[in-house]
């Protein structure tokens, strides 16, 4: 056949009408999409069978309950436990992300040794053996040289087993050195243990209050175990209960309570001194607990009434008069009135002088240890070990003074003092301390003025961070000695942030552990083995489960069984008996006489405003912090999930926004949404502006638990750590950090 | 060069001239494939859409384009239904402008969606209940159609007509054209409305929604309506503009009045229609759901009344006006005003009814969004005008598009 | 008697948000995500186009200081049941391919996202900004793509997806109740991973035509409401609120209608 245009055209349609009659193209559009729907790049998640695990959230100190759905080895989701004592089936939004953590790229996946500059973030992958071996010999050169006081341990927490085991590693090996992270505990420990005598630390029984009197307490934004007061503040609500929250900024507590006071900031302490003045006055108070178990009621009395009536203590605080006397009365005249304070998430100490002029309102309406009030707790006591067997080193090791001067002759009272041992470290010649190990905590980012902090640690030649995800203290060690992440192990945990029982925890290992990690216990008992002597002779155990299991006794079934265990027998004791200071009775003016304010009381002693840093002329504005549930602002930063409900109008791209009354920015000629550079006396940073009529004129307010420098672009590099922009404040006579806020200009950018 | 391609009895530019031309017209659809490639392969995050702006430019492109291709239709209507004679010697443009808006709506349709490749599932999968699923099927029949109407055109051509076979069925196919062309505008009459139909429907939207006839919204009527008004108008300012671009005038001005009178009394009783149901929407839709017709207009200047008075009457009420007074018709200048005028309206309404809708919130505590277009979406947007230039351009100088072309530009 | 086996067949799945109680924590938002393997990216600051099937408002009553209020409000979808409870939900009878179904025997909106193919004409339907579009190709961190929940495939770019009120907990408990030759669900046994962290208790979940479910009376409330009712979209999600500024947040007024000025945050 010849091909010619006419049959080449022809050809052509046949061709074209062929195909298209043909099943061909309708197969191929078909397989098209099916392709469409099983893009190889999408995720198939693989199913299984269905099991829970229940443990316990240790993402923040509240202890939730969790049970983690399983599919096969697979972790896929996080539950909380119900009927748990603290969360009863909630869980926050952190607690949510928890797998993130687990199984992100943060994980620390093997021991790391420094080769780069410090946070330079230059590892080198070495083996558990040389990790260890190259901290026994540091450790035994720093020994052999009489120098074991100069090793220190920070951690988050002083309970269970594994501070347990680290604390006794420090005592056999001869420091003192060890320290927990501050928080509001810290004054509630010191103001308990001077009003009520002993140790103990604060016990909120929130739930049975029917009025709560929050100086601050961000009750819902994350103070204390954030699930359980969140469940509180429903069962207020049910109950018809009554919350008034006390502060400059409209906070989400504050916008649940029911009635907002604003107050200039840092005056919390004079205000419930003045309630305390119009109960006292008005005789409203308690007289049988006052009477009975009160030692110095009179003396504290005549203070009151001498100086704080309320138009002294309106002018003070910028709260109205009828509000004062309107406060008192309704405080007095609940039936379970609680009053409590710990500015926001409770992160920083605060003043002393707040804590127990709170806790004087609630000794005055008898509403301690009592349903419905605050209780003395003391931790559960069951760690019983063998008492270490100090040799030569470790008995003078141990009697040298602690580097932060806590218990010293200055600050008798305080048990930990980290804004302090950050100082020492940094301004003696040598630093008094040599090798560092960092567990469970983030100094280099959540301490105030962490260029301060990061000194400190320049100074310090072996630092060593247990952690098992990047932060900012990891990336300034030497070595890191990967943690199993809490599902991943087995670990006690002590409930106690606020709660009014005794329960323990059992973290467990929900998946074996994905990386080359090793649980800190086992890490102790090998660097004790490797050390000898008398350390090894401290820790008898084969490995830290053998320890964990005899250590809990017959606890440990009911531990696998619920995730949790729970003093059946416990009680506060009733006011006969329960307080152990001097008189053996309640001291309203305990702290006051720690100040020396024993002979002549003064108004000063009750109530002398914290300064903050900056002078009004250069820094016309007052800047301070603000907590939020969806901020993580501890040693763990917002996982994925969590910054991404973050709203946009505190996070804009990289940019943080802080919050300005309009009518302050109108004087500043300022919109929403302008740039501006903030300036503190401490440090500078470019922000954005966002108009909120909730919070007082003169003030500005930053979130805390942005501007982190790790751990990965979910989070890194967006927004500014408040701590950079901030300093603290020494109490003179605690050695706490009492700061609030610090002052600061304005310039638009 | 290309002399035995073009009709005879006309005179065309050189060729070198003429490829000129077509290369930059080229380069920009160039630049919108490359655009268009970029989406496909990357997916809709290259554009600036968001979810308040699920539908943006392309939406607004898409409805204005097919308002605008419907001269086609309309112009069909006339000449094959209705019989206006004189229609013949632009239906031929008419047809070609048509096609050209109604491919590039589905190309745009084609880009739009997130999954291209799925697309067909709105045929396999359909929901009748969906005006978009009626969309769908008059578009895709009424383009069908216009394939249909503009093959015996191409099929004139000097060397496919020697083909007998061509010539033959070009032939055929022109006997049965009025068939075509009176399921076209039955189709067109549908899918315009559909068009309306989507924002009308959408009751969530206080902006768009709007009651109307059985499961029609009033915007159903009005959009076809609006379509047979301005779409004609559109025909004749391509028309106008390639008698500029030619420096030759192409149809005799009868014709162009001819159609230019009907579209003024389309488009004034269109106006009076759009002026009832905006009064109506304003005083009785929107305040049933808690609005007043300023909470459609305020908060930002570009969303301002200043749009509602320039659709309504700038681009409505007075070229209605010219083009159905003797005079405003006469006056080329006047006339070609009207016809600018026109064409802006029925776009201005298209953008209003996807732009301003998704714009405005309808939670108390939401605001206005606004947004502006990425290039690719520009240039995606764009790339339909020039593919339309080159279209016309080959159409024009190969095809015997316009009748009255050697009588009214005789070579001696 | 048709009436009558439709009743006992039929559920009306809803929620009653107290938001007296709802805190803003934000619990409610990461569960979703958790449980529904929402993805996410390195910035989610622009909320235009951060996927959150849940998301928690603020708003505020528009005083300014010291006479300010602040109220959350979580919205995931509504389950619009449309006008005359018909199923004719606005991005139900928009949506061209019939991939987002209203099943009338619980109520619940579908979204069946290997057929919706990315017109976003339902996104466009929704007046209360509850559907999403996939804009990106969803990427997990390596190692992370673990804690996927098998129950609830990943979506692929360029679809659309919204809350399914945990159909897939509907389904596994039904498959439960089957295999011990039950018909019925208890109250418990169907409840969404929202309402399930909640750690307010904010969220109550069920059946709200059922007597025995909490939802039942809890929507009769004089505190109760919907959000823009006015347009007839008919949701399964009420609120509560004690604050009168609040519930008339809930709908457009006119000014004749209510003193309430509008006010965004
Ligand atoms: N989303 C989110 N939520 C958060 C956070 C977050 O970052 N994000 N942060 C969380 C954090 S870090 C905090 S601090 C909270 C509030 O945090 P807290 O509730 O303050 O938590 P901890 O400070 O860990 O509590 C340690 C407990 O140990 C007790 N304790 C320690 N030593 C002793 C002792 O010697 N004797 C006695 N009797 N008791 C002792 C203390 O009294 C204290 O109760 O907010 C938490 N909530
Ligand atoms: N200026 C200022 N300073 C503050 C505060 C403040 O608000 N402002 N807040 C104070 C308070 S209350 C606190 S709690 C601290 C917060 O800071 P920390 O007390 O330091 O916080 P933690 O949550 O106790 O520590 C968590 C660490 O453990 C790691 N980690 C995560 N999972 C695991 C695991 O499974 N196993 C192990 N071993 N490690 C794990 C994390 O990577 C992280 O390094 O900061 C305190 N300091
Ligand atoms: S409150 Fe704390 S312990 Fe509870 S889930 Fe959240 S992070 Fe975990
Ligand atoms: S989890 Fe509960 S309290 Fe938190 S934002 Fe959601 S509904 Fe509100
Ligand atoms: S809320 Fe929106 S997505 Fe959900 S059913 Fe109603 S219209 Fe549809
Ligand atoms: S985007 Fe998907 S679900 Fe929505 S209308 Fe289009 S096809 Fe339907
Ligand atoms: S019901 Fe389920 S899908 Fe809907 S918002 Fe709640 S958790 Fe998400
Ligand atoms: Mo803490």
């Amino acid at each position: 056949m010849k091909l010619n245009r006419r049959n080449f055209l022809s050809l052509g349609v046949g061709v074209v009408a062929g195909t298209t009659l043909s099943p061909l193209p309708w197969k191929l559009m078909d397989d098209v999409s099916i392709w469409t729907q099983n893009w190889p790049w999408t995720p198939v998640p693989p199913d299984g069978e269905v099991t829970y695990e229940k443990s316990v959230c240790t993402l923040c100190p509240g202890g939730c309950g969790i049970t983690v759905r399983k599919i096969d080895d697979r972790a896929v989701k996080i539950e909380g436990i119900e009927g748990h004592p603290v969360n009863d089936g909630g869980v926050c939004l952190l607690g949510l992300s928890g797998l993130q953590l687990l199984y992100g790229p943060t994980r620390i996946k093997s021991p790391l040794k420094r080769v780069g500059e410090r946070g330079e973030g230059k590892w080198q992958t070495i083996s558990w053996n040389q990790a260890l071996t190259e901290v026994a010999v540091k450790l035994g050169e720093l020994r052999s040289n009489d120098r074991s006081h100069t090793v220190a341990c920070i951690s988050g927490s002083d309970q269970g087993t594994v501070p347990g085991l680290l604390n006794r590693f420090l005592t056999a090996y001869g420091s003192p050195n060890y320290i927990r992270t501050p928080s509001i505990h810290d004054s509630y420990e010191i103001a308990l243990s001077l009003m009520h005598g002993g140790q103990s630390s604060a016990g909120f029984d929130v739930e049975n209050a029917d009025f709560v009197l929050s100086f601050g307490s961000g009750i819902i934004d994350g103070w204390m175990s954030p699930v359980r007061m969140i469940k509180a503040n429903s069962i207020w609500k049910n109950e018809k209960s009554k919350v008034v929250q006390i502060e400059p900024r409209l906070s989400n507590t504050a916008a649940k309570s029911d009635t907002w006071v604003p107050i200039k900031p840092g005056t919390d302490a004079a205000l419930a001194l003045g309630l305390a003045h119009v109960i006292i006055k008005e005789s409203l108070y308690n007289k049988d607990f006052v009477e009975k178990y009160a030692f110095d009621f009179n003396a504290f009395k005549t203070i009151v009434l001498e100086s704080f009536g309320p138009d002294d203590v309106a002018k003070i605080t910028g709260v109205d008069k009828k509000t004062i006397l309107s406060l008192a009365k309704q405080f007095a005249g609940a039936s379970k009135p609680l009053a409590i304070c710990g500015r926001g998430q409770g992160k920083t100490p605060g003043s002393i002088d707040e804590v127990a002029a709170v806790h004087a309102l609630n000794a005055l309406v008898g509403n301690i240890n009592k349903p419905g009030g605050v209780w003395a707790v003391s931790q559960p006591d069951y760690i019983k070990w063998p008492e270490v067997q100090m040799d030569a080193v470790a008995s003078s090791g141990m009697k040298r003074e602690r580097v932060d001067g806590a218990g010293s002759e200055k600050f008798p009272n305080a048990n930990y003092l980290l804004n302090r041992w950050v100082g020492a470290v940094n301004s003696s010649k040598e630093s008094p301390v040599q090798a560092l190990f960092i567990t469970d905590a983030n100094p280099c980012y959540t301490l105030s003025d962490t260029s301060v902090v990061k000194k400190a640690f320049d100074r310090i030649p072996f630092v060593v961070s247990f952690s098992s995800n990047i932060n900012e203290t990891a990336l300034n060690a030497d070595l890191i000695l990967p943690s199993h992440a809490s599902l991943e192990r087995y670990e006690d945990v002590p409930l106690s942030a606020g709660l009014t029982k005794s329960v323990i925890a059992l973290s467990k290992p929900v998946v074996k552990p994905q990386f080359n990690t090793k649980h800190v216990g086992d890490v102790i008992i090998e660097i004790a083995k490797k050390l000898g002597g008398s350390i090894e002779e401290a820790f008898p155990w084969d490995d830290y489960e053998t320890c964990l299991k005899a250590t809990l006794g017959d606890k440990w079934d009911a531990l696998v069984e619920n995730g949790y265990w729970s003093d059946p027998d416990f009680g506060v004791p009733p006011w006969e008996g329960a307080f152990a200071t001097g008189s053996m009775k309640f001291e309203f003016l305990g702290v006051v006489r720690a100040r020396g304010g024993e002979k002549d009381v003064q108004a000063k002693h009750l109530f002398t405003p914290v300064t903050i840093e900056g002078n009004e002329k250069s820094y016309p504005l007052t800047l301070i912090p603000y907590d939020s549930l969806r901020l993580a602002n501890g040693s763990i930063g917002d996982p994925p999930f969590a910054i991404k409900t973050v709203e946009d109008t505190v996070l804009k791209h990289k940019d943080v926004f802080i919050e300005m009354n309009p009518e302050t920015a109108e004087a500043y000629d300022i919109s929403e949404g302008d740039y501006a550079v903030l300036n503190t006396p401490k440090g500078k940073a470019r922000v954005k502006i966002h108009l909120f009529d909730g919070i007082m004129p003169g003030l500005v307010a930053m979130p805390t638990g942005l501007g982190h420098t790790g751990p990965d672009e979910y989070l890194a590099g967006k927004g500014i750590n408040f701590n950079e922009l901030i300093g603290p404040v020494e109490d003179a006579d605690f050695g706490l950090d009492v700061v609030w806020g610090i002052r600061a200009n304005l310039t638009k950018a | 060069m290309d002399s035995a391609l073009i009709p005879k009895g006309v005179k065309r530019c050189s060729l070198g001239l003429f490829t000129l031309g077509i290369a930059v017209a080229g380069a920009v659809l160039l630049w919108g494939v490359y655009a268009m490639l970029l989406c496909w392969i990357k997916g809709l995050n290259q554009t600036n859409m968001n979810d308040y702006y699920g539908f943006a430019l392309w939406i607004w492109a898409d409805l204005a384009v097919i308002a605008l291709g419907g001269g086609a239709f309309f112009t069909g209507f006339l000449r094959y239904v209705i019989g206006k004679d004189e229609l013949k010697n632009i239906i031929n443009y008419a047809v070609i402008i048509g096609f050209i808006c109604y491919s590039s709506a589905l190309l745009i349709l084609a880009i739009d969606v997130g999954q291209p490749l799925r697309s067909w599932f709105i045929f396999w999968h359909a929901n009748v209940h969906s005006m978009l699923t009626e969309v769908a099927f008059c578009l895709s029949c009424y383009f069908v159609v216009l394939i249909i109407e503009f093959i015996p055109l191409i099929l004139e051509n000097r060397q496919l007509d020697k083909v007998p076979f061509f010539h033959n069925l070009s032939h055929n196919m022109h006997e049965v054209m009025a068939i075509f062309a009176a399921t076209g505008a039955f189709l067109s009459f549908f899918h315009q409305g559909s068009m309306g139909g989507i924002a009308g429907v959408l009751y969530g939207r206080p902006f768009g929604s709007r009651e109307g006839l059985l499961v029609w919204p009033w915007t159903f009527f009005l959009f076809t309506w609006s379509a047979a008004a301005c779409g004609p108008c559109f025909t004749i300012l391509v028309t106008w503009i390639t008698e500029k671009i030619t420096k030759k005038k192409l149809v005799k001005d009868n014709v162009i009045r001819l159609l230019a009178k009907i579209s003024g009394w389309m488009l004034a009783t269109y106006i009076i229609a759009k002026i009832i149901d905006t009064w109506y929407w304003a005083t009785v839709t929107a305040p049933s759901m808690g609005f007043t017709l300023m909470d459609f207009y305020s908060n930002n200047a570009f969303y301002g009344i200043w749009i509602l008075v320039l659709e309504i009457f700038v681009c409505g009420v007075i070229p209605a006006l010219i083009l159905i007074t003797k005079t405003g018709r006469n006056n080329s200048k006047l006339l070609m005003t009207a016809v600018i005028l026109a064409v802006i309206g029925v776009c201005i309404n298209r953008w209003v009814m996807v732009l301003q809708m998704m714009a405005m919130p309808v939670l108390t505590f939401e605001n206005w969004v606004l947004y502006l277009p990425s290039w690719q979406e520009v240039a995606t947007t764009i790339l339909p005008v020039a593919y339309g230039v080159i279209v016309l351009a080959l159409s024009y100088r190969y095809l015997p598009v316009f009748p009255q072309e050697k009588e009214l530009n005789p070579i001696d | 008697m048709k009436k009558e086996h439709k009743h006992e067949n039929t559920k009306k799945f809803g929620m009653v948000i107290d938001l007296d109680k709802c805190t803003g924590c934000g619990a409610c938002m990461v569960a979703c995500m958790a449980e529904n393997n929402v993805p996410f990216k390195k910035d989610e600051s622009d909320k235009l186009d951060s996927i959150t099937w849940i998301c928690v408002y603020k708003l505020t009553n528009g005083k300014s200081f010291p006479d300010t209020e602040i109220c959350y409000l979580p919205r995931p979808c509504m389950h619009c049941s449309g006008i005359g409870e018909h199923g004719h939900s606005p991005c139900v009878s928009v949506c061209p391919a019939t991939a987002t179904d209203y099943d009338h025997t619980t109520g619940i909106v579908s979204q069946i996202y290997t057929r919706c193919f990315g017109c976003r004409y339902c996104m466009a339907a929704c007046p209360y900004h509850a559907r999403y579009f996939n804009w990106w190709d969803p990427v997990w961190p390596e190692g992370m793509e673990k804690s996927l929940n098998p129950d609830v495939s990943p979506r692929m770019r360029g679809v659309v997806e919204k809350c399914s009120f945990c159909f897939h907990r509907y389904q596994a408990a039904m498959d439960k109740a089957y295999t011990e030759g039950r018909r019925e669900l208890e109250e418990d046994e169907y409840q969404t991973a929202c309402t399930q962290a909640c750690p307010a208790g904010a969220i109550t979940f069920g059946d709200l035509d059922n007597p025995d479910h909490k939802v039942y009376e809890l929507k009769k409330s004089p505190n109760a409401f919907r959000l823009l009712e006015r347009l007839k979209t008919n949701p399964k999600v009420y609120y509560l609120s004690s604050r009168d500024w609040v519930r008339k947040a809930g709908d457009n007024y006119l000014e004749a209608e209510s003193k309430v000025k509008k006010k965004i945050v």
